[in-house]
């Protein structure tokens, strides 16, 4: 019974992974991947890791599969259709990645894998937690630390990437307030050229 | 656990204070008052390099997850040092109009990516080496797009941020084989367990290309060019030095230590991308006309040339590595600082408009030639004692066509670089730049740039004092 559900759940896997990769549609692109996500949840409880098949659905398929879905509608048309790869440029990606899957598959087949020594860890949130924040050996504190780190200074980018130019804000305060939200694209739609113009 | 062994981490803990503290500044002040905001930036990251020389112990911490060595101390000196130039010579461009909103930013995240640097070279496990690569990479995205109006500055970015998901994620993968084949991410524990096998030399492989990525080997180059050319002058100076030379440090400590067992696959690994990296970086830098692409190949080929040191494996390679970063990095600040400070005041970066730069600007051209005779190793400026060493060190490994190889490409490499000094002295143009004073900082950051330069270079105590810090396989 439990070989059949794992066949079911590798098959969505691949085909929908197989989808996400070649559909042009980007919004289908980030749904194909949230069935992905969710399979591959399936798979941890499977193997009884509970906790984190539950953070796969909540953070993964829940978080993050709408972040994508929200940044999609945010920033593209969305009937727009991407780009059609040229025949070769399609057939040399597939070989690469038919090369390195193959070598990558066999190695990992062929590997006699040992079990280790240690005593089996009971994958609950209370031994989780206690790990994360322990200090000592195989506790995980500092990478948890710098994780937060880590945060902050690509919140600060996304904060720099989003943010106006100063002279653009001053001068183009009227042009940018009057026609907002009816133009969100007033921006965005100028040309480099109008840009640099503002700039000097 | 207690504060003192705690203090070990200080690197780490003053840079995360003095992130707090730009921050706080900019909360207090509002960012509105530039000149504050710039003098404060530069003057607390002088206090913190400096801090940075004081001694201080050496050991592990947190299980053996974050470990230093005299070698990985002066490394991160050598790191901060570099940056504090950069900070000296970003100021009066980032006084400029058009990044007024953003000052304070550029200084956060450029200490953000220091942070990280600095927990990759102390890294004493996989995990912590893997999250001190990310937090080195993904803000340097946001810096490449700073000028995200800039198409150029733009693309830059998405392509840094792109293409190095893709490496982080091949070298993830080649983390996970290492974890599945030692049951461990400790450093210690995978020198002790280290054993060649199909698994191990793919892991090898996939960690090998993600870091090559970083330091921008030939055939994972091909970023380089572009994303030095879009992003703004000082992130690419930043980008060319610092990040490549952790990336490098790390890459040989990795190398000598977790995959010292490996030594007969990475040997003609690094072999065959070492001449592949100095031939090409050099050949294609020929054809440059745009100085940021220019000195992208420029960047590629001299990273081959660090691989000649790695490759020897002895103790005289490791020293003379991080000797050769160190020139490397002043070398092309002083460089890089010379062509920001045309940039900032004529928008040029054209080699042909250097052309007669020598009759209006004769300071700054000295300075250029400074930085580019050490990058093409002419005697007695401290890139030839660099590649000297370098070339000895392979040498006395028994690597004498790598070497010849090596040398053969310094020779192409001279004439490029000379290519510019021509410009600057000889070629005769009629409306070159015209001169124009730099302010104090840039001056500074130029002259720190030199006197690195030259004293690196005169004083034959530092290449003994390095060799006497670091290890070599045994």
């Amino acid at each position: 019974m439990e070989q059949y559900v794992f066949y079911i759940l590798a098959a969505i896997i691949l085909v929908f992974s197989f989808l996400t990769v070649t559909s042009r549609m980007i919004l289908r692109a980030a749904v194909y991947l949230l069935f992905v996500l969710i399979a591959t949840s399936g798979i941890y409880f499977m193997l009884n890791y509970n906790f984190l098949a539950a953070v796969q659905l909540t953070v993964y398929a829940g978080g993050i599969a709408v972040l994508i879905v929200f940044s999609v509608l945010l920033t593209s048309q969305l009937n727009e259709k991407m780009e059609q790869v040229s025949l070769t440029k399609a057939l040399a990606g597939g070989l690469i990645a038919f090369a390195g899957a193959l070598l990558t598959i066999l190695t990992i087949v062929q590997y006699n894998f040992r079990p280790n020594g240690l005593p089996e860890l009971e994958p609950s949130p209370r031994e989780i937690g206690h790990a994360m924040l322990n200090y000592g050996d195989n506790g995980y504190v500092l990478p948890f630390e710098v994780i937060s780190v880590l945060l902050l200074a690509a919140m600060v980018g996304a904060i720099i990437i989003a943010k106006r130019p100063a002279k653009l804000l001053n001068e183009d305060r009227t042009i940018i307030d009057t026609s907002y939200p009816s133009d969100k694209n007033a921006y965005t739609s100028r040309t480099k050229a109008e840009i640099d113009s503002l700039l000097k | 656990m207690n504060l003192n062994s705690f203090l070990l981490m200080r690197h780490e803990l003053i840079l995360i204070a003095v992130v707090l503290l730009y921050l706080a500044s900019e909360i207090i002040g509002g960012g509105k008052n530039k000149r504050f905001s710039l003098n404060f930036a530069v003057v607390l990251f002088l206090a913190v390099t400096i801090i940075g020389f004081l001694p201080i112990s050496t050991g592990t911490m947190f299980g053996g997850m974050y470990q230093t060595s005299p070698a990985i101390i002066l490394m991160k000196n050598i790191l901060n040092a570099g940056a504090f130039i950069v900070f000296l010579q970003v100021v009066s461009w980032l006084k400029k109009e058009e990044n007024d909103n953003r000052i304070m930013e550029f200084f956060i995240l450029i200490v953000s990516t220091l942070i990280g640097m600095n927990y990759m070279i102390s890294a004493g496990d996989f995990l912590m080496f893997y999250l001190g690569l990310e937090l080195a990479t993904i803000p340097m995205a946001a810096l490449a797009a700073y000028q995200v109006y800039n198409l150029k500055s733009a693309e830059a970015g998405i392509k840094l941020l792109l293409l190095a998901a893709l490496s982080s994620g091949i070298m993830l993968f080649g983390i996970s084989m290492l974890y599945g084949a030692s049951e461990s991410l400790y450093f210690t524990d995978l020198i002790r367990t280290m054993e060649m096998n199909s698994m191990t030399v793919l892991a090898l492989v996939f960690i090998f290309s993600g870091l090559a990525f970083k330091i921008s080997i030939v055939p994972f180059h091909f970023w380089t060019a572009d994303v030095y050319e879009g992003a703004p002058m000082s992130v690419t100076s930043y980008m060319s030095v610092i990040s490549k030379a952790s990336a490098a440090f790390v890459l040989m400590s990795l190398l000598f230590t977790v995959f010292a067992q490996l030594k007969e696959i990475w040997t003609p690994i690094l072999y065959i991308t070492s001449v592949l990296t100095m031939t090409l970086g050099n050949l294609f830098a020929i054809r440059q006309r745009n100085i940021k692409r220019f000195m992208a190949f420029s960047s590629i080929a001299q990273a081959g040339f660090i691989f000649l040191g790695i490759i020897s494996g002895t103790q005289m390679g490791m020293s003379t590595v991080i000797y050769f970063l160190a020139i490397y990095i002043f070398s092309n600040l002083a460089v890089f600082g010379v062509a920001g400070a045309i940039y900032n005041q004529t928008g040029k970066e054209l080699i042909d408009d250097y052309a007669g730069l020598y009759k209006t600007n004769p300071a700054l051209t000295l300075v250029m030639t400074f930085g580019l005779f050490s990058l093409a190793g002419i005697p007695p400026i401290a890139g030839f004692f660099g590649k000297f060493f370098l070339f000895t060190a392979a040498m006395e490994s028994g690597f004498l066509w790598l070497t010849v190889i090596a040398v053969l490409n310094t020779i192409i490499s001279l004439y490029y670089y000379l290519l510019i000094v021509k410009a600057m002295y000889i070629t005769p143009n009629e409306s070159p730049i015209a001169f124009f004073r730099s302010d104090f900082y840039m001056k500074m950051g130029l002259i720190l740039a030199t006197i690195g330069i030259l004293v690196i270079g005169f004083i034959g105590g530092i290449h003994h004092y390095i060799y006497n810090l670091s290890f070599g396989i045994l």
